[in-house]
């Protein structure tokens, strides 16, 4: 019996020991004290949408961003592609890939990024692709516009990666996008996303649209396609059944800040901001008892703090302090929080 | 209260719903889950009576509604009520919300709420109680609908919902367009204010989660036929039909 333990801890410190190589490797993506801004007018005043935000994420790594309307998780991820609507710009910090700046690249030498070494996933899976024109015709298009290749090597890529999402892939190859379901259009934009080999997929919402079932086919396949080439995925999401299941680290932002991040599985067992906590609790989850009530976060999604922690305004355990400046501290091994109260936790969020 | 007997639908050659029956008691509250095109809407839909089923029945209050007509299916359907997914849809843009909440009372005068019966012919009042119900403050009586938050806009369709005092509340995705913490809110206010008027719920929704939270029992329906109907708390049981144990996989984390 005792040799049966010894084993399984064994095995419990080299996943230790490979989660630690995973959060050593130098990062794919690095996100430096970004601030993303509204002006009303030239030189007028100045909103932040995003504030000082950092994080980054490391080969074979999946991160999820999580937050309700209005945090700027999909802000954050229009900057990365830098596709942020025309009213809003970067105020300060760095998007850093691979060491390289993207905030200094000219439009051009963006273009070449996006979609080669920046892949994206959209919500609506629609709009991925043009209505008229057959899905075959659109990825050797895309596939010849980045790599000098022949037509006939282009369309033999295409049918692979067509392949390699699951699809019939001859068939889909001519068929037009009105001609697939939801589930399918979304797989063949997977497709699209990943035959260049990203080192970096953004993944927007990628199931909302999507039934239950599909939507989750769908994330299999991702990860696994992931694992395969190696990249890094930056998982946007509302729902945070799909961040806390299938992501490596994750980030909660509330209000245009992150109010916590670390290892998946560290702020799943362990949430200390009260923005963490509360939102774990508020949704439904299927359980094998069902809840009599659940604890609702007072307050709505708009109530943001202008100073200080953005929750403040709805927290049970906001204090003065709260409506200062943020520090993001240590709060576990792999986690940080930016809360002020986190150690003067003795107040109860149970209620 | 309302019986689901042997109904089917088509359009044109496309079958929705196949012999489909189920029934609901008097204060109960029945989820009705599957992913889009099982039929589910159609079911609200032939239960409203917007449209008419192919064959069967659909009785509330021992009324077949299949069979109604003209005034009398008018006067028939106050008894059924409905809240849609996007509020900023069945909200008039130009009115007030609060003549939005008691229009129906405007259109049903022979209604007369238990809750509403001391104030039955002071409209404004009638709002203020109905909004109190909803847990809106009344500042915001005299807004319009784009000047209300989600959850505000959906909260005053639940006021309006509720506002005849119906037998049977019928939800269709109700808080699938809704922040995280919105949605607790919401749905506990569903469950307070069935208990409080006493009314009978059909909650559509495609979230298992969800519907466990507020049901007493749960009808699956897939591909337009009813696979499965049964408590809430036997959702775990080893009889459960693979269709319904494939959902409660995706929905487990």
């Amino acid at each position: 019996m005792s040799a049966v333990m010894t084993l399984t801890k064994e095995i419990a410190t080299e996943k230790e020991n490979e989660k630690d190589a995973l959060f050593r490797t130098s990062p794919v993506l690095e996100i430096k004290n970004l601030s993303i801004s509204l002006y009303e007018d030239k030189g007028g005043e100045e909103h932040r949408l995003v504030k000082k935000l950092n994080l980054s994420i490391r080969p074979g790594e999946m991160l999820g961003l999580a937050g309700e309307s209005g945090s700027g998780k999909s802000l954050t991820a229009s900057a990365i592609l830098g596709l942020l609507p025309k009213s809003l710009s970067v105020s300060e910090g760095q998007i850093l890939i691979r060491g390289q700046d993207l905030l200094n690249l000219s439009e051009k030498e963006m273009g070449h990024l996006r979609g080669k070494e920046i892949a994206y996933i959209f919500q609506n899976y629609q709009d991925s692709f043009t209505p008229f024109i057959k899905i075959g015709r659109q990825l050797v298009e895309a596939l010849r516009s980045h790599d000098k290749i022949s037509k006939p090597e282009a369309k033999k890529q295409a049918l692979l990666w067509l392949e390699r999402v699951k699809l019939p892939a001859e068939q889909i190859f001519s068929s037009y996008p009105h001609q697939l379901s939801g589930g399918q259009l979304q797989r063949a934009s997977l497709a699209a996303a990943l035959m260049f080999e990203p080192v970096l997929i953004i993944a927007d919402e990628p199931t909302t649209a999507l039934d239950v079932l599909t939507g989750e086919k769908v994330l299999d396949l991702l990860a696994g396609l992931q694992k395969e080439l190696n990249c890094a995925v930056l998982l946007v999401s509302h729902d945070l059944k799909h961040v806390l299941k299938r992501t490596d680290s994750m980030a909660v932002m509330y209000g245009g800040q992150i109010v916590e991040k670390g290892a998946t599985k560290s702020l799943r067992e362990n949430p200390r901001h009260p923005y963490t906590k509360l939102l774990l609790k508020a949704r439904p989850i299927l359980r094998y008892t069902a809840l009599e009530k659940f604890a609702a976060i007072p307050g709505e999604p708009g109530l943001i703090a202008k100073e200080g922690c953005t929750f403040a305004l709805r927290c049970p355990l906001s204090f003065e302090q709260c409506y200062m400046v943020p520090a993001m501290q240590p709060a576990g091994r792999f986690q940080w929080t930016a809360c002020q109260a986190v150690d003067r936790e003795k107040v109860d969020t149970n209620a | 209260m309302l019986e689901v007997k042997n109904v089917s639908k088509s359009y044109r050659s496309n079958t929705v719903l196949t012999d489909v029956s189920f029934h609901l008691e008097q204060g109960e509250c029945l989820g009705l889950i599957g992913e889009s095109g099982s039929g589910k809407s159609t079911i609200a839909k032939l239960i409203l009576a917007l449209d008419r089923s192919d064959s069967g029945q659909i009785i509330v209050n021992n009324v077949d509604f299949s069979q109604l007509k003209g005034r009398e299916l008018r006067k028939a359907r106050r008894h059924v009520q409905v809240v849609f997914q996007d509020p900023s849809a069945s909200l008039n843009p130009k009115l007030p919300v609060w003549k939005s909440v008691i229009e129906p009372l405007e259109n049903y005068p022979e209604a007369s709420p238990s809750f509403l019966k001391e104030v039955r012919n002071e409209k404004r009042k009638m709002a203020e109680i109905l909004f109190e119900k909803a847990g809106l403050q009344s500042g915001l009586l005299d807004r319009y609908p784009h000047q209300l938050s989600g959850g505000q806009r959906q909260r005053v369709a639940i006021a309006r919902g509720i506002s005849l005092q119906p037998n049977l509340l019928i939800f269709d995705e109700p808080t699938s367009n809704l922040d995280v913490s919105i949605q607790a809110q919401i749905l506990n206010l569903l469950k307070d204010l069935k208990s409080e008027i006493n009314m009978s719920y059909l909650f559509i929704s495609h979230d298992i989660a969800t519907v466990q939270y507020i049901s007493e029992r749960i009808a699956v329906l897939k591909e337009g036929r009813l696979v499965d109907l049964f408590k809430t708390k036997d959702l775990f049981s080893a009889d459960r039909h693979p269709y319904t144990k494939e959902l409660i996989d995706a929905a487990l984390e």
